[in-house]
């Protein structure tokens, strides 16, 4: 256990997800933009092109680079620099040889410990030594990360992910729901935290597959929260029951826009003042919300984007009313949990009691 | 005591700039000069400078993702945890801070 906290892998999947969460976003709202306007992907740029095909264009060439730019961002993460060049060639063959996303993570840590392994076991004359960063772990990194994914890894890949992708594509009605339901929940509960971004990259390689439903959803549910918050207030001030301080409600001018463009963070003070009630109404929403959506198949072609995703799907309305009926489910679950704000929670600066320290979560140095 | 420190979250957009916020706050209540740097989406804010990180007694990393120009601590006692952990007790460890730097 100790061992795998060592080697944070979960640190490395972060740092993969912040460096490739812009190439997501401008490439897919290229793609999405140049397929409005009627753009093709240029095959032959010798036979010219219009202005919407050079935007698709781009865009599928972003989003083609996400399994390499996954793959870099975590070797990089684990050995630094040397493992840029070993993590930029094991994702280009994992896109080629179809083992897509999911090999790019998998090829990316590889590649990542074994430039450490090299770096660390691999002892070379003196006079040999400043051949190791440039000649050695770049060669013999890429090389050995590159043939894993060649002969072991690659194909298994490539084979589960076909499975996975017929196996969606033929589910009935209420199997659907479920899934609608689970990806929801486990989207919408921690706010744009570790879970959420675990689930992306599930998601993320279905959207890469051409199954654009689940990443729909997760784009549903981190928006229900801050739709649901706001409506809760609108709500709770019919029955005239008093749930956010004035603080609070501050926070929610802002919170609201960020939820349209699908940012969920922004409600964040308002969940850390009440953290436990506000998780259970967001799980309800975003599953509920999660379920519609996949059952309606709204179908977003670019992977992130909030309202502006909207364009892009061909199943829009369902979209719309499963973010209205999860937001409302969240709001009303809202008003129900949370207890009514008292004058003495009014005036006081949130000193609420802080969590204690497991001083094993410190790194010293 | 002197502090320096980098905040950094994955989205880069949010628990980075709260981090830094609780971090400064939990430090200044206490009594303690502190520098903090945000490495967000955007890039890095705030640069520490030089100065600062010479003269400080520790370094304190709050990030969930990795953060650049590490080497700029080299020798100095430093602290990493990830964000949620300030943000949820900054004051508590701003006490174990003190803590691990005392006995030094």
């Amino acid at each position: 256990m100790s061992m795998l906290k060592k080697m944070e892998l979960k640190k490395h999947m972060m740092t993969a997800i912040s460096f490739f969460l812009p190439v997501v976003v401008g490439a897919g709202f290229l793609l999405a933009i140049g397929n409005i306007l009627g753009g093709q992907n240029i095959e032959d740029f010798s036979a010219g092109f219009t202005f919407a095909d050079t935007l698709t264009t781009m865009g599928n060439l972003g989003l083609g680079l996400l399994p390499m730019v996954a793959a870099t961002a975590i070797s990089f993460s684990i050995a630094d620099k040397p493992g840029i060049a070993p993590g930029i060639i094991v994702g280009m063959v994992s896109s080629s040889i179809g083992a897509g996303f999911l090999g790019g993570l998998l090829g990316g840590y590889i590649a990542g410990y074994l430039v450490q392994f090299i770096k660390k076991y691999v002892k070379v004359p003196k006079w040999m030594e400043g051949l190791m960063p440039t000649l050695i772990i770049p060669f013999l990194g890429a090389a050995l990360a590159g043939l894993i994914m060649f002969y072991i890894i690659g194909t298994p890949i490539s084979v589960f992910t076909e499975y996975l992708t017929a196996y969606l594509g033929n589910l009935n009605t209420s199997s659907l729901f479920l899934y609608g339901v689970i990806i929801g929940v486990l989207s919408s509960i921690d706010y744009g935290g570790p879970i959420n971004k675990i689930v992306f990259s599930f998601v993320f390689t279905l959207f890469s597959e051409g199954i654009y439903e689940p990443i729909t959803v997760l784009i549903l549910a981190s928006m229900v929260t801050p739709f649901g918050m706001t409506m809760a207030y609108f709500i709770s001030k019919l029955f005239r029951k008093k749930i956010y301080t004035k603080l609070e409600v501050e926070t929610l001018k802002t919170a609201f826009p960020m939820g349209i463009c699908q940012i969920t963070e922004g409600c964040f003070p308002i969940v850390m003042n009440d953290i436990i009630r506000c998780v259970v109404a967001t799980g309800i929403g975003g599953g509920i919300g999660g379920g519609l959506s996949m059952l309606w198949a709204a179908d977003s072609r670019i992977p992130a984007g909030g309202m502006f995703a909207l364009p892009t799907m061909e199943n829009p309305i369902g979209f719309i009313a499963a973010l209205l009926i999860g937001s409302l489910a969240t709001a009303i679950a809202l008003i129900i949990l949370k207890k009514p704000v008292t004058d003495a929670q009014e005036n006081k600066v949130k000193e609420h009691e802080e969590a204690d320290i497991d001083i094993s979560d410190l790194r010293i140095s | 005591m002197n502090i320096v420190g980098v905040a950094a979250c994955t989205a880069g957009i949010a628990h980075t700039y709260i981090a830094k916020e609780k971090l400064m706050k939990a430090a200044q209540e206490a009594g303690h000069s502190i520098f903090v740097e945000t490495q967000g989406t955007i890039g890095t804010q705030d640069n520490l400078t030089e100065e600062q990180i010479k003269e400080a007694d520790v370094v304190v990393i709050a990030a969930d993702v990795k953060i650049n120009g590490k080497n700029r601590f080299k020798g100095k006692k430093t602290i990493e945890v990830p964000t949620d952990l300030v943000i949820k007790s900054p004051n508590k460890f701003i006490k174990k801070v003190e803590e691990v730097v005392a006995p030094a």
